[in-house]
């Protein structure tokens, strides 16, 4: 048998991605505890929107429900691959997963797009509905849903690979939670988690906008109030932007960390 | 045809980080860390004709698993030369690993919730196998392994036993032509160490498919290889076949009774008692001069069995036996 020329196949990653999605589905009582966080988080906050005066951000309590349960849909979709790498090294597994034909990082991006596949259907059954239900019907602008859902995808991917970077890092700092937890609040406040970014101040919203937590969950979540064809382009730009970014990050991180284990031992 | 692996002063120096102790150094250790050199592998050198099976066996610690690491391809040596099947591990991982397997006991690359089946189907295609193929290789291994009933069963429900040799049948799915098997049999019972051994000596003869297989078990070397390489300490020790090693080095048998009397005495030329408390003698019996059957006939004459083991001395005692009298003979590389 002859030695074979490395090449990009997809057919690896893709099946590795099947594989994980069927694993999830299988296991199914996390996704169904993710599913109830978000139906408490959505009860709290349709009861909390009905009684604040919301007059003053252009748009009424239904819409802002919408508009957390697409940004709580995005972050609760996506896996916690930071911590699957930081696993790996910590155990000494990813030694062992190496000798492959495939890229190892890839292989773990791909799993955890599985995985978020099957929560992104859940958490979305889950979050339609009970908008339905505690929201009293659609968002102001129902067709921005057509547009959030695969902005939101696309989102996922992006915060998959952001926290692939995130894991890459572990050779070095062996414990990546305080550099995700970084990652995390920035999301939270500078991403628009509960409250969008049109609700900032003009000068910190101009700025935060073009960052990787606004286009995560402002992004595709700001569509309920009022589908805008520029704007979602913006974003859709933006996405594609920074998931590049990111993907570029994160094998130059891992490249490094996989020389650095090869000096200071796996 | 090269040999299927070769080393040639193979050297792995690690560098480890070090903390310093207390609020002040753990301070410090934001800005710099203490280093230390640790040599893991030094001057290893062997030659491993294809098809054939090699131990690599030493003690905890010894660089077995380094020195795998470095001929998978996953570390660079600080120092040397190896190829596998004529490629540099380190420089054509990818292309290397489509022609090899590896098998790691207490490591699993079977996905827990499903069935097996379902992990060999993403194997091929990580493997580029076209399905027909790889349909009639798993059949053919499955069946090899006595594992058909267990196909579509989720590995959460199996025994460790059997997961290892799904394990194996994983690592054998693309026909590859060097085996390398690190403690494969850790963990296991006695009946399924058996099976093990058994079943990766029989596939290594059917394919042709070399092995090396590195453990601190003496019975995975007698029951699989033909050739061993000692390591200690980093460097390799010694490289005979295992009949020699076994004449020499592993003669010895340690037995443990537990007996109704509460001594027991076996008067047995090469029969030397380790230990004794009430109701339990661990005994050295030295098999080139008294066969263990014949100890055990003689406490039976003597008292009622409740409990008996037998095993090999471990592989640390064994190891510095070998160290003892290769440093007398004036050759503590020798082997190499």
């Amino acid at each position: 048998m002859s030695a074979r020329a490395p090449r990009l196949r997809l057919a690896p990653y893709l099946a590795a991605a099947r594989l994980a999605a069927r694993d999830q589905a299988s296991g199914g009582a996390e996704a169904l505890g993710r599913a109830a966080f978000l139906a408490v988080l959505l009860l709290i906050f349709s009861s909390l929107w009905r009684h604040v005066p919301t007059a003053a951000s252009g748009t009424d309590p239904t819409t802002l429900l919408w508009y957390l349960a697409i940004t709580e849909w995005v972050f609760l979709s996506v896996p916690a691959v930071h911590l699957t790498l930081e696993r790996d090294v910590r155990t000494g597994d990813v030694a062992y997963r190496l000798p492959r034909p495939v890229s190892y990082l890839g292989m773990r991006v791909a799993e955890a797009a599985g995985v978020a596949a099957v929560r992104l259907v859940v958490l979305a059954v889950t979050a339609g509905g009970l908008c339905l239900l505690l929201g009293g019907g659609l968002p102001a602008h129902p067709a921005g849903l057509l547009v959030a859902l695969p902005l939101g995808v696309a989102a996922v991917l992006l915060g998959i690979v952001a926290q692939a970077a995130v894991g890459a890092t572990a050779p070095w700092v062996e414990d990546v939670s305080p550099l995700y937890w970084v990652w995390q609040k920035a999301a939270f406040v500078l991403g628009g988690l509960i409250v969008p970014l049109h609700l900032y101040p003009e000068g910190l919203r101009r700025v935060v906008e073009w960052t990787p937590f606004a286009v995560l969950l402002n992004g595709p979540a700001s569509a309920v109030f009022a589908p805008d064809g520029a704007a979602t382009a913006r974003t859709a730009g933006l996405l594609v932007g920074w998931v590049a970014v990111f993907t570029l990050v994160a094998r130059g991180v891992h490249r490094r960390g996989l020389s650095r284990l090869g000096v200071h031992g796996g | 045809m090269s040999p299927a692996l070769r080393a040639s002063g193979l050297s792995k120096t690690f560098r480890v980080q070090e903390r310093r102790g207390g609020f002040v150094g753990a301070l410090k250790g934001l800005f710099s860390r203490p280093t230390r050199e640790v040599r893991a592998v030094e001057g290893v050198s062997f030659s491993i004709e294809r098809g054939e099976r090699v131990a690599f066996v030493g003690p905890n610690g010894a660089g077995k698993s380094t020195t795998i690491k470095m001929l998978t391809g996953i570390l660079q040596p600080s120092a040397g030369e190896a190829e596998v099947l004529g490629l540099v591990p380190w420089r054509e991982r990818r292309a290397l690993a489509y022609r090899i397997g590896t098998v790691f006991g207490q490591r699993s690359q079977l996905w827990w919730h499903l069935p097996p089946t379902d992990t060999f189907d993403l194997l091929a295609k990580v493997y580029d196998q076209d399905p027909r193929t790889h349909r009639e290789r798993r059949d053919r291994l499955v069946d090899a392994f006595g594992l058909g009933a267990l196909l579509t069963r989720p590995v959460k429900t199996l025994s460790l036993g059997e997961r290892m040799r799904f394990e194996i049948v994983a690592s054998l799915l693309h026909a590859p032509e060097v085996l390398l098997l690190d403690e494969p049999t850790i963990g296991l019972d006695v009946v399924a160490k058996g099976v093990i051994r058994d079943l990766v000596r029989a596939r290594s003869a059917e394919d042709g498919c070399t092995v090396l297989l590195a453990s601190h078990d003496t019975g995975d070397m007698e029951a699989v290889c033909d050739r061993v390489l000692v390591i200690h300490d980093g460097r390799l020790l010694l490289d005979r076949p295992v009949a020699e090693l076994r004449r020499t080095w592993l003669r010895r048998k340690v037995v443990t009774l537990a007996t109704a009397e509460p001594r027991v005495d076996v008067e047995r030329p090469g029969v030397v008692v380790r230990e004794r408390s009430p109701h339990r003698t661990v005994l050295e019996v030295d098999t080139s001069v008294t066969a263990v059957e014949a100890v055990v006939a003689a406490v039976l004459a003597a008292t009622r069995l409740e409990d008996l083991t037998v095993e090999d001395p471990p592989m640390e005692e064994i190891v510095r036996a070998i160290y003892a009298s290769a440093t007398r003979a004036g050759a503590a590389g020798g082997g190499r």
